[in-house]
């Protein structure tokens, strides 16, 4: 019975050590966490097969997916002490998890690099791995919003198409989606000039004024004069009724299936959005030629493009801190082979061989890639967002008459200083 | 029992108690502490007294999760309790299909939650909702359901009430154990249908009636999933729980959660202690 107790015993203490533990990895070896599941993951592990064959030995790149619940797993990770030693980011996380200490400062590594240096990204991109003046990360895509056209819709409306790099304005944006009032489809439905469901979200907007919603020293410009004239676009768009009712959007499922089905004339979408592979799955009768135009200039000149953009970022746990920079530097280059669209100056011309179907929206993607930009994402982000969500977005999509989104503006915005003072 | 009895016996106990020390005594101990830190999952924990305590109570975002809660708790709780107990006593008679029917009805139970929201999600659609087309036919417009602040309550209560037959199986056990011969007595005394159901079947169930309300308190405070999936607008649909799961793996805010959580369990607690005092007054108890 001694025996057998002590044997029981033993083996739930190993058990116990055996989940604890942590597997050790050799210097030159690294463990890259990812979001990408299925078809993007076997994608992505032809990039880190193509990285471990050049790297030859001197370095080995291996994989983890994560395909649900990524961050809380990854986060969860990190608090065991068993981070990966590359993992991804999107852009509103960076600050956090570099004031948080769980992301490698790069800065002296990327700023004397032969390989990648800052000069060779986007600004508006490269913004978004920077905190504080320092790099935490490489951006390895943009994806910043463009707006897709159906021409038959504007064919049908008389309405001039703008051109592949127009340099019009959104009071012009504004007026053509009113031409668009009141017609209908063959089965007499209503047809928008353009759909806001929360997405583009308020930055797009709030830009579109010349305005901002934190400078880059922290300066909260939400209720600028500037910001205030960009709401109030999105304010015009709602309330004269020139995209769908907030209610009525989930009824196709989503915003960009408003699109599809040539309900929307102009859709502001990301410039990796399939609209060109989807059209080639539907019948000739519901086949509409896709046009392209840059977002519309706002009063400061820029025609400011959000962009959805991620970073890989490096563990300060990761044991040989160059050689993973080194790895680091290979994974992105090969990273800009895979992704529309790759974030470099100059590698516009991997678009065509990254996406053909993507030809014709070639000449917009390149002109709005130069005015790709993030907000500035303080580690506060996440509650900033949430109010400028529900207190302000929301509520004006809503559309209810008593709402008065420049009061509103004004409380988030005095929220927002005294979030940032404490 | 000598020596080697007990010594077995501990032996067989080992894993029970090795799990609830794991996973249950010693997670909670570490909650406790990790309520009095700023934990952010991801850095390190700093011990800072009951500052999440004080912060959660100067929050309106918390009054309005436990309002959102609360009211929801209200109507939810006796609609569900009140639903399930008129279905068990339709499906406890031994008519022809009645089996059929305790599939059905207790089919929601089986199904997963996320499962079940998508399929609310299209249901209460305010425009091409499976609701608002039959609403149409009667020529009565929709309301929009859970994108109109003052229908997101509703909403849920029609997932509620649908999914009311989980309680079913409890009353129907009970309902087999109430005596015949009381509603035989009942039958000699006149008594009609309606009349046997309120002075016989009810005082009968009440004790599985007490224990659907303590089970319903908590699943109503504890409301995650179809929340989760479908929200509701503005934050008519910020449940307890998606508030307390927002703050922790969104705003990485770890410590301030897990005082939510205990803040939580002290609002449970409370009320089953509270609906456990009067037990005395309504639960009927064999003598």
């Amino acid at each position: 019975m001694k025996k057998i107790f002590i044997s029981v015993s033993l083996l739930l203490l190993m058990l116990f050590l055996a989940s604890c533990g942590k597997k050790g990895r050799a210097e030159n070896e690294f463990l890259f966490a990812t979001w990408a599941a299925g078809t993007e993951l076997r994608e992505f592990n032809d990039v880190i097969r193509r990285v471990n064959e050049k790297a030859d030995g001197e370095y080995t790149v291996s994989v983890q997916s994560i395909p649900a619940d990524y961050y809380i797993k990854l986060s969860s990770m990190i608090s065991a002490n068993n981070a990966p030693d590359f993992f991804w980011l999107t852009q509103e996380l960076i600050s956090k998890y570099a004031d948080l200490g769980a992301a490698l400062d790069i800065t002296s590594w990327f700023e004397d690099s032969d390989v990648l240096v800052p000069d060779d990204f986007f600004p508006g991109v490269l913004n978004s791995a920077t905190y504080q003046g320092k790099y935490w990360g490489l951006p390895w895509i943009a994806n910043p919003i463009m707006i897709y056209l159906n021409e038959d819709l504007f064919n049908l409306a008389g309405v001039e198409l703008p051109s592949a790099t127009a340099d019009w304005t959104w009071e012009e944006f504004i007026d053509i989606c009113r031409e668009f009032k009141g017609m209908k489809t063959a089965d007499g439905k209503d047809i928008y000039g353009c759909i806001v469901d929360g997405w583009p979200n308020i930055e797009t907007f709030i830009w579109s004024g010349g305005g901002d919603i934190l400078a880059d020293d922290g300066t909260v410009l939400i209720d600028s004069e500037e910001s205030l004239r960009g709401l109030a676009n999105l304010h015009t768009i709602i309330t004269e009724g020139l995209t769908p009712k907030y209610s009525e959007v989930g009824s196709l499922g989503s915003n960009n299936v408003w699109f599809e089905k040539g309900r929307v004339a102009m859709f502001m979408g990301g410039v990796q959005d399939n609209f060109e592979y989807k059209q080639t799955f539907v019948s000739e009768e519901e086949r509409f030629p896709i046009k392209y135009a840059p977002m519309p200039k706002a009063p400061d000149g820029g025609q400011w493009a959000f962009d959805w953009t991620a970073s890989t970022i490096v563990s300060p746990k990761v044991k040989n801190k160059d050689l993973a920079y080194k790895a680091l530097e290979a994974l992105t280059l090969e990273f800009f082979t895979w992704k529309l669209a790759p974030p470099i100056i100059g590698g516009e011309e991997k678009i065509k061989e990254i996406a053909p179907l993507k030809e014709d929206a070639y000449e917009t993607i390149v002109y709005t890639l130069q005015f790709a930009r993030s907000a500035n994402y303080l580690p506060e982000w996440s509650k900033i967002n949430d109010k400028l969500w529900y207190d302000l977005y929301l509520l004006m999509l809503q559309n209810k008459p008593n709402f008065n989104y420049e009061t509103e503006t004004r409380k988030i915005a005095n929220y927002t200083r005294n979030l940032l003072k404490e | 029992m000598d020596k080697k009895k007990r010594r077995a016996g501990f032996l067989f106990v080992l894993p029970w108690i090795i799990g609830i020390l794991l996973f249950t005594l010693i997670p909670m101990i570490a909650a406790l502490y990790i309520g009095f830190t700023d934990w952010t999952i991801i850095g390190n924990a700093k011990f800072i007294g009951l500052k999440n305590y004080q912060d959660i109570f100067k929050n309106e975002d918390f009054y309005q999760a436990l309002w959102v809660t609360v009211r929801y708790a209200i109507f939810a709780i006796p609609l569900t309790i009140i639903t399930s107990l008129v279905i068990s006593i339709f499906l406890s008679k031994n008519r022809k299909g009645v089996g059929i029917y305790r599939v059905i009805y207790y089919m929601p139970a089986i199904v997963s939650g996320v499962a079940v929201a998508i399929v609310f999600k299209w249901i209460l659609d305010p425009t091409n909702g499976l609701l608002n087309s039959i609403l149409a036919i009667f020529k009565i417009k929709g309301p929009d359901w859970l994108y109109d602040a003052n229908w997101v309550l509703p909403s849920y209560l029609i997932m509620a009430v649908w999914g009311a037959g989980g309680g079913i199986l409890t009353y129907l056990a009970a309902l087999k154990d109430v005596p015949q011969d009381l509603y035989e007595s009942a039958s000699i005394d006149g008594a009609n249908n309606l009349q046997k159901i309120w002075h016989i079947t009810i005082p009968m169930l009440t004790p599985i009636i007490f224990y659907n309300l303590v089970i319903g308190i908590i699943s109503a405070f504890r409301k995650f999933t179809d929340a989760y999936v479908l929200g509701g607008i503005g934050k008519e649909g910020n449940f307890y729980m998606i508030y307390l799961y927002d703050r922790a793996f969104s705003q990485y805010e770890m410590g301030y959660a897990t005082a939510l959580a205990w803040i939580l369990f002290a609002i449970i607690l409370a009320l089953t202690l509270i609906v456990n005092i009067t037990k005395k007054y309504w639960v009927f108890k064999a003598e």
